[in-house]
């Protein structure tokens, strides 16, 4: 499995920060650096997010300056993209000048398959009998991933409609009859990286390149954009897409295409969507049609690889001119785009397999029981110094056979006070050739 | 033949906070052990319509599942008001839940149905103002 958080060697001094915040467990400290599970990954970025002392994690991306980009060269931005400089906030105005500068950023094709995204969805909740809602965004990956590691279950209610990003690229691609070259997609985090190795609902991604948001934004902040450069837009955008990229835009999205008013949850942060998954999973959402999570805080400009401040994307989003009325001429477009069929994923969400204890149901039984023993000697403080984020997992480990007890440096320290116990005792024990002093001797 | 697993919880009556978390134990703990995802489904629907229904009906009571490596059991078992005429509350969409039960959603009239419906073998003893057995299993050959 391929994943985009890539880990510095000399950096990583072992501390245990990011097997803490690791929503899956899927860290480990091994002589005194980290090693990330593959199978568990989610590639959500929270271990990036806290590594702050060392700056041992960063995001794998391809080399925007090597790799095969000519000039107007097909890219697919991420909406976080459009949020990123102060100096450029009108979507038209940095339209123009990326397009001065030779970036062809595929607008049209955005705006296009983004509507369709969420024309399709309002289609599919009025559709849908009440017992099977809530439907699940998945446009974040890595809530897609966490439903299937953690809440697989859960899997039936999301969205089976594709990644608007994609559609854009597999749009460009319709239109251009296609040719193949190669798209390039700018993304907010490692996660909608992975989404490029390791595609979700299709047999293969659309994109052959993946660079951050920061990447790009902080080379153009550098250059600084000239107004004589830029090429004037003279399309009339809604810019409904843009809304996107923070908490409760897609919502928005979703609402502006349907005929009722529906209930529609939408959170950020890892907490909220682990919080708000349990509910659901526990049946507590009853009456609730469409549930937007993001696991990065406010939405994807609060993604690690991105180039300004969350809270001024954020407020610049709010100053964004966004029509939300659909005109007549939009939605006829939607619904051609619609019957075009396209739009359903054509690979089905599987869970990920979990590791069972054992392939043998009654050798898995007893090391069930085997780990609940161990479990009970352990000092359930899940302080990360053996390496692993928590007692469990250390319990886990050791019947795997990946550790001993004495990893554990509280149980090390009972085991040396044993020792320690038995040598002083040894000591005093009799020699039968060396006489004992006793009481009568002192009278 | 290894010992089977056996895992006990007590249900505390009216707590709509916890209630959910001992099936959700039960089923977590099955797919540690590698049991077939169907078989993981149907333990999980059958806990959970049981946990519930002692949270809704009884006042609490105490669940018990036993996992060897051919079988599991569900044992639930409470000291409640017990059920008045059994045929009648095994029927679709016949519910006694309160009024607090239903506007949370619930009561929707399919618990029992839908435990029979996931089990191979179903035995319910109930006495009014002594309390209600409920004992399902499954088999994993089948």
């Amino acid at each position: 499995m391929i994943h985009s958080v890539k880990i510095s060697k000399e950096a990583c001094q072992g501390c245990v920060n990011c097997i803490k915040v690791c929503p899956t467990e899927a860290i480990r400290v091994i002589d005194g650096e980290i090693n990330i599970i593959a199978e568990l990954c989610i590639d959500c970025g929270e271990c990036l997010r806290s590594c702050i002392r060392n700056k041992a994690l960063g995001i794998s991306e391809d080399d925007w300056n090597s790799i095969d980009i000519k000039p107007d060269s097909p890219i697919i931005a991420d909406p976080v993209f459009f949020t990123q400089f102060g100096h450029h906030s009108k979507p038209e105005e940095l339209e123009g000048i990326l397009a001065g500068k030779g970036i062809n950023v595929l607008v049209d094709e955005e705006e296009d398959a983004f509507d369709l995204s969420a024309f399709a969805t309002a289609q599919l909740i009025s559709r849908t009998p009440k017992p099977s809602l809530p439907f699940i965004s998945v446009y974040c990956p890595s809530v897609l991933r966490l439903i299937e590691s953690r809440f697989p279950e859960l899997l039936p209610r999301v969205l089976p409609v594709r990644t608007p990003i994609e559609m854009a690229s597999e749009l460009y691609k319709m239109r251009t009859n296609g040719k193949v070259a190669p798209q390039t997609l700018l993304a907010p985090c490692p996660s909608k990286i992975t989404m490029i190795h390791e595609p979700q609902g299709v047999e293969r991604s659309p994109f052959t390149y993946g660079v951050t948001v920061r990447r790009i934004a902080r080379g153009i902040m550098a250059e600084g954009g000239k107004q004589e450069e830029a090429k004037p837009v003279t399309k009339n955008r809604n810019n409904r897409w843009i809304a996107w990229a923070r908490r409760g835009g897609e919502s928005m999205h979703v609402q502006a295409f349907s005929d009722k008013k529906l209930a529609i949850l939408s959170v950020s942060g890892m907490r909220n969507t682990l919080d708000l998954l349990q509910e659901l999973e526990l049946g507590r959402l009853r009456g609730v049609d469409f549930i937007e999570c993001r696991v990065c805080d406010t939405g994807c400009v609060g993604g690690v690889g991105t180039a300004d401040s969350r809270f001024l994307a954020n407020l610049r989003l709010g100053n964004i001119e966004t029509n939300w009325e659909i005109t007549p001429k939009e939605r006829a477009r939607a619904e051609e785009l619609y019957s075009m069929d396209f739009w359903p994923i054509s690979k089905e969400y599987q869970p990920r397999p979990g590791l069972p204890l054992s392939d043998n149901v009654a050798d898995a039984m007893a090391k069930l029981q085997q780990m609940k023993e161990i479990y009970k000697g352990l000092p359930h403080i899940d302080c990360g110094s053996c390496g692993r984020p928590s007692c469990q997992a250390m319990a886990e480990e050791i019947v795997r056979g990946h550790g001993s007890v004495t990893d554990c440096i509280f149980k090390l320290r009972e085991g040396i006070a044993t020792l320690a116990n038995k040598i002083v005792s040894l000591s005093e024990s009799p020699l039968h050739t060396v006489k004992r002093k006793n009481n009568d001797e002192n009278k | 033949m290894s010992d089977p697993v056996c895992l006990e919880y007590r249900i505390e009556g009216n707590d709509y906070v916890d209630a959910g978390t001992a099936s959700n134990n039960i089923k977590n703990t099955l797919k540690m052990l590698g049991v077939s995802s169907e078989i993981c489904r149907r333990a999980a629907v059958i806990a959970y319509e049981a946990e519930m229904n002692l949270v809704i009906h009884a006042g609490g009571g105490n669940i018990k599942a036993t996992i060897t490596e051919s079988d599991l059991f569900i044992e639930v078992e409470d000291k409640g008001p017990g059920i008045p005429d059994i045929p009648k509350a095994m029927t679709e969409g016949y519910t006694t839940a309160s009024d607090e039960a239903r506007e949370m959603g619930f009561g929707a009239g399919m618990g029992l149905p839908n435990i029979k419906r996931n089990c191979d073998k179903f035995d319910i003893q109930s006495e009014v103002g002594k309390g209600t057995k409920l004992r399902c299993e499954i088999d994993f050959q089948k």
